[in-house]
Formats: structure tokens, sequence, C-alpha cells
């Protein structure tokens, strides 16, 4: 077992976070429940790679996330920072000490701020944590009618990503940061974060924090970091990125810049736009400097992805949801046991680890660390040979910006294919998967020069607070029941579909080109050129000449491997 | 210009909104700030929406805690709390001075207006600004005269060292803990410092613990590590210990991320793997020669501290050979070993000698739930220590290790200032007596109405302690005035509000604290004196005419 370390900076990336989570979370639960499909149990995902054992100071053991969640004041909701669900009133359990200041030094005055309601969903989970008895067998019928009740409170009034969460946290785990009258309301773009990144004792305190989880790592393979990167979070990042390189040199980071698609609304006039501009092409080229795989997510919409889902683009909760999916499928190579390459098992196939993984793509076809992320939610199933190009056909990306071409011949990449079904909505076995993979490969115009396979039985579970995102055209288990799908029919969530499969894949193409070049070109035209509209943008935000001319650089540097013939010594473009 | 010719009245209106806007906002964060003032200043207790709990008495914790949204406010406060960065102190010794230069304008302005309407009123903020500089000036210099040298030279004034720091103290905690906490900051910074170099408080290591009882805060003479051993039969005690300080990889590690090199067969990986691991291996042999060789025979024992990490062969093989070894040290933690325990810290086996070896007396693992921590005690003239803080909760570990901060600073600054400034008031009370008795008179005109609104201001400082404390600000200050005009220099106490001799009671200020109190205070309020319109979130306020 090797262990993943997660990071989470900004808000939709703790979105994501808390559904991938929860994914997790799910499938503990399904391991030890003797109902559940025993796919659950029998193709277990190694958890260990994820999750430390612990204990708190009562002496109670524990189970929680080795993460790092970094978010700005105010974003934890009910949640407070220490983990704990809800608030069993601290302030109650501390009177007698807050009396010993009072007598001995003085008035106290106290400002409370108004208590975050906790919605159903909460309620209920602080409930069953009070008396579990009580609530696993209760009276079916009363279950699923409050089911459904959680359900639609969750649809209509999610606000923080602690809303729908089901996970105990550790007490280091969470971080607000506290800009000091930094308005994270209008956090919006690299410059704004200044405040908040210079103030030492933060970055310190989040380096410590990752410090404990690392420490206590035996043999880390990597960590996962996952990033907002649609505003100062960006800047914020791209220093604890930094910070990270210097003192885990050896230890690769596999970072996903995800953004909601909210986030991409447009500009209201020029100077917005160039600041987007700036801001896109400064973020990608200080986060890429510092990690070692890149994965852009989000595209400016989710709702026309894919004709079996429906996704609103205005939620949060529901936009998050696919990317935690994802994710959630690309790391499941890390977390399979590890056989030789050649022998296989009947439970996985294709174990990566993180810097197996960065290898792979990044240093097998072109020198390039910029990734596509495609995704099938839910994969295919597995139907007979005339429909092979199910697979390819059905994984849309997730990535924003790229070339629809898949043509080139120096492209590298890894699928993860988990929980596929076959023909008859039966668990496909492993072998049958890697079959049909193969001939689907073989199927194409344009093989990529490297494809790396890694399959397991284990499909997504789908816990209570997922969003209802599943066209009615999925079934139970995830399976597509018929592809025309009558009109005006309710989306079905978590009550509907138990588990999905699902295919994810990384891409190490020159798909990617576009998204590269746009930024180059950006920081070129509004940083770089004379009178230059955005050069004052750039010094506001604190970068001297210099520094903009090493970004400038630094761009030009990662296109290159897609034009071998490019002249190095010359400069044009 | 143009504006002015068309619209004459528009021009005034808009500066004298926005002047009314600045003082609004100044006198507000004042009013916030006021009754945190002084050793009985209030303690605010602030409940976060998740019941998360903080309690503070620092001027500095609360306006970073505050939502702060207009904009002058926000100038303000930046101003207060860089005062803190740079000095250690006086965050709400400088809004209320801000607050106070602004609201003693006011009244200047207002009468103006009364008595002149808007020919003298659209210039007038000058001659306040103008006044202030004389003012600011004659009261730095005034400084120079009143402060108090302090002996430092190889051997400091401790007694002094303590009265400062005891004051600091008792402005942030419960007089008990105060002063059982004023030996160990003094003790902290007489450890670190060395002569003729100025003071590193990053040597100063603070670290807490969950503990029931506050009081049992202490020095450690040494380092405190948050983390152990990660090896069941390493000695979680050991006396007489080197100490190995050093930043290496003791981990095997997948070399063909760097490499770029891929294998193609179990077999070709297995050789990788095991090429590599001879190398990590090789390291930690090197390291138990070393061992063998300084601890031939003797109770000696070895530790060593790595910046990297140690995999659980590494990790063996170490506890084979009796050593104790902990992974991933925080970074600065390097260089406060080498201070404490001497010797240097390695980054490479090859340069690694016996006089890169530190030396404690005793090393030894604390377990606390899963918490671990290693002290490394009994170490020869130590040059870093640490400051274990105990609390029975979060809210309680915050508040003390800000006031400790606050105490290292000032003992830091009583040092590298060589003098103190008589506080309670006493400075600021002689400080208006100059200003308007010397000073006031060499200035012409309207400036002068611009040093008495100064020295009016200073006086913010005695009566909201005497406020804080439930006492008639009026008497006070009469009563304070009155000694000082009978030559005598006094604060007042702040149980009584009589008047007190600061050098006996042990009450002083830092000296430099003060200073920059007095210079950025009159900046700010002139700044915001001279507005001309207020920018408001990126929007011209000034309508269009
Ligand atoms: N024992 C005391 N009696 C009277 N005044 C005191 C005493 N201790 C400190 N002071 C005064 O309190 C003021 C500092 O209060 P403090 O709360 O620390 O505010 P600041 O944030 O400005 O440092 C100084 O003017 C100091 O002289
Ligand atoms: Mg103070």
């Amino acid at each position: 077992m090797r262990e993943v370390v997660t990071v989470q900076v900004g808000g939709f990336a703790n979105f994501v976070g808390s559904h991938f989570w929860n994914f997790q979370d799910e499938l503990l639960g399904l391991a030890d429940d003797p109902g559940a499909d025993p796919v659950f149990r029998t193709a277990a995902l190694d958890m260990d790679v994820l999750y430390r054992a612990g204990e708190t100071h009562q002496g109670v053991a524990t189970y929680c996330p080795r993460l790092v969640s970094v978010g700005s004041r105010g974003s934890l909701g009910s949640l407070s920072s220490s983990g704990t669900l809800g608030s069993r009133n601290v302030a109650a359990v501390d009177q007698p000490n807050i009396f010993t200041w009072q007598v001995m030094s003085g008035n106290v005055t106290r400002s409370v701020e108004k208590p975050h309601e906790r919605n159903l969903f909460l309620q209920s989970l602080s409930e069953e944590e009070q008396n579990p008895s009580s609530s696993s067998h209760q009276n079916n019928a009363k279950k699923s009618a409050e089911d459904k009740d959680l359900v639609e409170s969750l649809e209509n009034g999610v606000k923080f990503w602690t809303d729908y969460s089901k996970v105990q946290y550790h007490p280091q785990s969470l971080y607000e940061l506290h800009g000091s009258w930094t308005d994270f309301d209008k956090f919006n773009n690299y410059g704004t974060a200044r405040e908040v990144v210079s103030e030492w004792s933060q970055m310190e305190e989040m380096n410590e924090r990752l410090r404990f989880f690392i420490e206590e790592c035996d043999h880390i393979q990597g960590i996962q970091f996952i990033l907002d990167d649609s505003g100062g979070f960006s800047s914020v990042a791209a220093q604890y990125l930094e910070s990270i390189a210097d003192d885990y040199s050896n230890t690769p980071v596999l970072l996903y810049c995800v953004r909601d698609p909210v986030s991409h609304g447009s500009s209201r006039n020029q100077h917005e736009t160039i600041i987007r501009s700036l801001h896109d092409a400064v973020s990608f080229s200080k986060l890429s400097s510092f990690c070692n795989l890149m994965v852009p997510i989000g595209p400016p919409s989710l709702s026309y992805l894919s004709p079996l889902l429906s996704i609103k683009d205005e939620k949060h909760f529901h936009s998050s949801a696919i990317c935690a999916a994802a994710i959630h499928s690309l790391s499941v190579p890390f977390r399979l046991q590890h056989v030789g390459p050649s022998s296989d098992s009947v439970h996985s196939s294709g174990n990566l680890d993180i810097g197996e993984l960065v290898h792979i793509l990044s240093d097998q076809g072109r020198q390039n660390m910029v990734t596509a992320l495609d995704v099938a939610m839910p994969a295919p199933s597995l139907t007979d040979r005339k429909d092979l190009r199910n697979i390819q056909r059905s994984l849309r990306s997730l990535t924003p910006e790229i070339s629809d071409e898949d043509e080139d011949p120096y492209a590298v990449e890894s699928l993860v294919f988990h929980g596929a079904l076959d023909s008859g909505g039966q668990r496909a076995s492993i072998l049958q998967v890697k079959d049909t993979v193969c001939s689907a490969l073989e199927g194409r115009a344009r093989k990529p020069k490297f494809s790396h396979l890694s399959v397991s039985p284990c499909p997504l579970p789908i816990p209570l607070p997922f969003p209802s995102i599943f066209s009615s055209s999925i079934g139970q288990h995830g399976e597509i029941l018929s592809t025309d799908h009558p009109e005006g029919t309710q989306p079905k969530g978590s009550l509907d579909v138990v588990s999905v499969p699902m295919a994810a894949r990384l891409r190490s193409s020159n798909a990617i080109v576009p998204f590269i070049e746009r930024r180059s070109a950006s920081l070129q035209k509004l940083g770089m050129a004379r009178g230059a509209l955005g050069s004052q943008v750039l010094r506001d935000w604190g970068f001297g000449k210099e520094e903009v001319e090493d970004m400038g650089e630094h761009l030009a540097k990662m296109l290159r491997p897609f034009y071998p013939e490019m002249d190095l010594s010359s400069d044009s473009d | 210009m143009s504006l002015r010719v068309l619209n004459p009245n528009a021009e005034v209106l808009n500066k004298s909104a926005a002047l009314h806007m600045n003082i609004n906002a100044a006198k507000g964060l004042q009013d916030v700030l006021k009754t945190n003032l002084g050793p009985k200043g209030t303690i605010k207790m602030l409940v976060g929406g998740a019941g998360d709990l903080k309690l503070t008495k620092d001027g500095n914790t609360l306006l970073k805690e505050m939502q702060i949204q207009n904009p002058t406010a926000i100038m303000i406060a930046r101003t207060a709390v860089a005062q803190d960065d740079n000095s250690g102190d006086g965050t709400t010794s400088t809004v209320l001075f801000i607050g106070e230069l602004m609201k003693q304008s006011e009244r200047c302005i207002d009468e103006d207006i009364l008595l002149a309407f808007r020919i003298i009123y659209s210039t007038h903020p000058r001659f306040l600004v103008d006044g202030f500089d004389v003012a600011k000036r004659a009261t730095l210099e005034f400084l120079e005269k009143f402060k108090t040298a302090v002996v430092i030279g190889d051997e400091p004034d401790r007694d002094t060292l303590k009265m400062m720091a005891r004051t600091t103290l008792r402005t942030k905690l419960y007089e008990g803990l105060a002063d059982q906490l004023t030996d160990i900051v003094v003790n902290a910074v007489l450890c670190i410092r060395k002569p003729d170099e100025p003071i590193d408080l990053f040597m100063v290591e603070i670290m807490h613990m969950r503990h029931k009882f506050d009081v049992d805060t202490r020095l450690v003479e040494g380092l405190v590590l948050d983390h152990g051993s990660r090896h069941p039969d390493m000695k979680r005690r050991a006396e007489n210990c080197y100490i190995l300080t050093c930043n290496v990889s003791l981990e095997y590690e997948k070399s063909e991320i760097n490499a770029g090199f891929f294998y193609s067969n179990a077999e070709q990986r297995e050789k990788m793997v095991s090429a590599e691991r001879r190398q990590v291996d090789e390291r930690v042999m090197r390291i138990i020669e070393l061992k063998n060789k300084v601890c031939a025979g003797g109770d000696k024992n070895f530790v060593v501290i790595n910046q990297k990490g140690i995999d659980p062969p590494s990790l063996d093989l170490l506890a084979r050979a009796g050593i104790i070894a902990l992974r991933r040290a925080k970074r600065r933690n390097m260089e406060r070993l080498v201070l404490a325990c001497g010797g240097e810290a390695v980054n490479s086996v090859d340069d690694m000698t016996e006089d890169c070896l530190g030396w404690a007396g005793l090393v030894y693992e604390h377990t606390l739930g899963e918490e671990k921590y290693t002290f490394v005690e009994n170490v020869k003239n130590p040059r870093s220590c640490t400051i274990l803080i105990k609390g029975p909760n979060d809210h309680t570990i915050a508040q003390i290790k800000d006031a400790v901060r606050d105490g290292l600073r000032s003992v830091k600054n009583t040092i590298e200032d060589e003098a103190v400034v008589l506080g309670a008031g006493a400075f600021e009370v002689a400080a208006k007596k100059h200003l308007i008795d010397n000073v006031k008179k060499t200035v012409k005109g309207r400036a002068q109405l611009g040093v008495e609104a100064f020295a009016e201001a200073l006086l913010v400082i005695p009566k909201t302690l005497a406020e804080n404390s439930g006492l008639d600000t009026q008497d006070v200050i009469v009563s304070l005035q009155n000694e000082h005009d009978r030559g005598l220099v006094v604060g007042l106490n702040h149980h009584s509000g009589e008047p007190i001799d600061p050098q006996m009671e042990g009450i002083f200020d830092n000296y430099s604290v003060k200073r920059q109190i007095i210079n950025s205070g009159p900046i700010i309020a002139s700044q915001l004196l001279l507005v001309d319109e207020v920018i408001r979130a990126g929007r011209n306020m000034r309508k269009p005419t």
C-alpha cells in the first residue's frame, strides 16, 4: 500500500472534494454491509491509501481522510473547523473557563454570529450519530419517505459544501483562510490573494497541516491536489505547491484544476476580459511549474455533456458531482492490488501509482504534462463486437478549450474502467473488459502511441446525498435502459440509482494545444508586447517585468513538444 | 478646474461628504476597539456560525477577525495591523489615536463652517495637517528626551525586561497567568540572543499541547518536536544523546520519475528497485557506522532527526542499531536544532563527520492520543528554545499564543531599543503639556489649531484607560494634568484612578512602538483629511454634475 495525500483548495474544489469523500465513505460502508452487492467486498479498493487510522484524545479510534482542505473563512457553513459536525455547543462546555477570565480580569462581551441552520440531511446525520440503533432498521416505509425529503432538500438548498457531506474529517484537515478584510466574494483573480498569501503565518499553518499527514506515511506515492483555479485561490495554491515542491521534492503532485460552469460567465467590459485572460495565463503558468501532471477540468457548460445526464450548470452541487466522479475513477488504479505486469488477478488489473501515471503520460510520448480528461458516466455495457466504438464515443471531455481532433500519433493515454456491466446487465469480468477495450483500440483509425488500461469490477457507488442528475433512462445499476427517453420525466437520483459503471481517461496529446496556446498568446499580447493593455494589471498583481517574461518563456516552452519541427532558436510564432 | 467654475458648490459638498464619511469611519472603528485598551480592557468572545469560539483582548486579533467593508476603516485597520507587524504592539492605540485625531479635526472644521462658511473651509484641513506635522516632529523629539534608557550590554537589565514583559502580558491575560509567563518570555529571548546581532524570534519555537491547566505552560531549553519515532522498537527515552540533524532522503523513491526510464518487464523493475534500495541502505549504513564510532563502549545514545522521509526498512536498520530516528522534521527546526544542540545540519552522508553532531542530555517522547511529542532537552548552551503552551482548549491556547508573541516582541524591542517609555498614560499627558506649553506658540496662525488638536488627541490613551476602569475620565485627566503641572511625571492607577509613578509600579511601553504610533497616526489622519473624493468598490462616488 502506498499512501496518497489529498489537498483541496478553494470554493469549487471543496464542493468536488465533498462528493469525492462521500463516495469513499459509501464504499467503506458497503464493504461492511452484508446486505450490499458483494462486489463492494470482494473487489474492495484499498482505502488505507486515502484514509488514515487514528485516535482521539479520549482514545476513540478514528478513520479519516488524509486531507488538507483550504477554503475561505465562513465557507464551512455549519461544520466547525475542528471537523466535528454541528455546534455541539463548545461555548457551553467552556463556560467555567470563561468565567475564570471574567473574574480575574474584567468584562467579557460576546459577539455571536447567527448560527448556520443545519439542513434536514445534516440533522438526520447527527440524529443517527446519537442513536445509531433506532435509525438503522426502522420502519422502512417511513425511512424512505424521509429519504425523499432529504434528497429534495439538498436539491433545493445546498449553500456550502458541508451541507451534503457525510464524512468525519480529522481536526487537522479543515483550514479556513483569514484574509483580513479580503472580500472573498470578490476573490476572482490572481491578484486578489496578495494579502492572504503575504501573511506568512497562514502559509506556514497550511504547510504544517500537510506535514502532519505526510510525516505518518511510510511510502507516500503522491499528492492529489484539487484546486479551484478560477480566482484568487490560484495564487494561494501556487504558493502552496511551490513549498510542497521544495519540501517533498520527490513526491509527485497530480493537480486537478476544477472550475464550475458559472465561473465562465461573460465579462462585463474589456477591462474584465483582460483581467480574466491574464488570470488564466498567469495561473496556468505558475501552477504548471510546480506540479508534475495537470488536468484542467470544467467546460463552460455541463448541461449538454451527455443525454444520459441532466446537470444544472448553476448548481455547484450538480456540477461538482460529475467532476468528483471522474476524479474518483482516476484514483481507482492508485488503490488496486499490486500484481506483476504480466499476471492478472480476478479482482483488478492495471495498478498504477501516481508516479507511474505521471511518467506514462508526461514522459512517454511528448514531454507534455497537461492532459485532457474524458469521462463516461455511466460507462456503456460491453455489448457485442459491432458496437465496439461505443466506449470511445461515450467518453465526453471535461477539459475545456481542447480540439476535437483525435489524430495524434504521439498520444499517450490512461483509461480506467470500473464496474463494467456486460450486455446481460451482469458484472463483466476483468478479462472481458480488457478484451473489449483492446479490440476497440484496434478498431481505431489512429491509435495512440501508448495506452494503459486499469480495470476493477467495483462500480461508483451513489450515496444518498448525491444530486439527481441521471436521466430517466438509467437503471438501478447504472445500466442504460433505452436510448430514447420520454420527454418530461424527472431526473433520477440516489433513491433510484445505486451504482454506476464508470470509464475515465487521461489523454496527453495535441488536443490540448489550443488550451495552452490561448494562455501563451494572452500573456504575449496583453502582458508582454509593447504598450500591452494588461501590463499595469500584472504590475498591480506584484509581477515585475522579468517575472512576466519568465512566465511567457515557460508557456512557450510548454508548446514546444507539439512543434518538434519548430526552430528552437527563433522566438517568432 | 472647469467643474469648479460651473458649479463651485458641488466640489465643496462632495469633499465635505467624503471628509465626514472618513471621520465617521475612523470614529466607528475607534468605538469598536476602545474597550480593548489596557489591562482593564474587555475580553471579546466571538462565536462563529458553526459554534467556533474565539476569545481575545487583543486589538490586532480582533481587527483581523472583523468583517470590515468601509474602505476608510480598512485603511486604518491596515495601518494598525502593520503597526503590529513591525513592532509587535500598539494596534489598539493606533486606531484610537487616528480616530481621535479625526474627531478633534472635526471639531475645528465644524466650528469653522459656522464661522466662515465655505471660503475658509475648502482649504482648512490643510492647516490642520500642517499643524499635525509640526506637532509630530516635536513629539518625537520629546520622546527622545522622555524615554528611559535601559542598560543592555552583555548582562541586560533583567528587571526592566521583566517589568516590560509583564506590562504587555497583563494587557492580554489575567494576572496570575501573565506573571507566570513573564519569566518564560524573558528567558526565552535571552536564550536566543547573540550579542550584536538582531534577535530572530523564530528561534523560539512555540508549541502547544492540550492539557488541563494553562498554568503548566513552560519554557523548554531545547526543542520540542510535534512528532515521534515511527518504529515500535526505538527507545522512547534516552540520555546522553548525540544528535544528527540532517536533510537526507532515507526512503526508496522511484527514480524513473526523474530519470525518464520506464521498465518494460517485471525483472527489469525488480532490478531497478533493488539498485535503488541498495543506495538507500548504504546511506543508512553510513549513519550507523558513525553511531558505532562515537557511541562505542559508552552509555551514549544516538538520535537522527531528518527533514526528509525515512521508510520502514531504513527505520528497521536504524532501530536494530539502537538509533532513535525522526523523519519529516519541519524545515525551520533544522536551524533551531543546530542552535539548541550544536553541530551542523548535513545534506548528504558524505559531509557527515563527528563534528556535525549535536548533543542533548535527554531525549524523550510524550504521547497524547494520536499526537506525539519529542523533547530534546538538557542541552549545552542553547541558542534556541521552545515555549510549550498548555491549555484546556483551542481558544485558550490561541489566546496564550498571541500573548506570548506579544511578550516576546516587547522584550526584543526593549533590548534593541535600549530604552522604554513610562506607561499608564504618563507619556501622553507629558507630551500634551509640552506641545501646549512650548510648541504651540512657535507656530503661526491656523496651524496652531493642528498642534492643539494633536495634543488633545494624545489624551485619548489615558482617557480610555480610565474609562475602561469605570472611572470618571474628566476627574482622572484633571488630576493627572495637575500632577504634571507640578512637575511630577505620573500615570493612572487602573484600579483607583489615582496618579501613580509608572516607574515605581513597573509599567512601561516599548519605545519603538510609541514612536511608530506617533509617526503613522498623523500620516493616515492627514490623508483622510485631505481627501478629495472617495473611491468605493472601484467606483467613483462623485456624482456626475
Ligand atoms: N498596569 C497598567 N496600568 C495602567 N495602564 C497600563 C497598564 N498596563 C498597560 N497600560 C497601558 O495600556 C496601553 C496598552 O494597552 P494594550 O491593550 O496593550 O493596547 P495596544 O494594542 O495599543 O498595545 C498602554 O498605553 C499602556 O501604558
Ligand atoms: Mg499592547
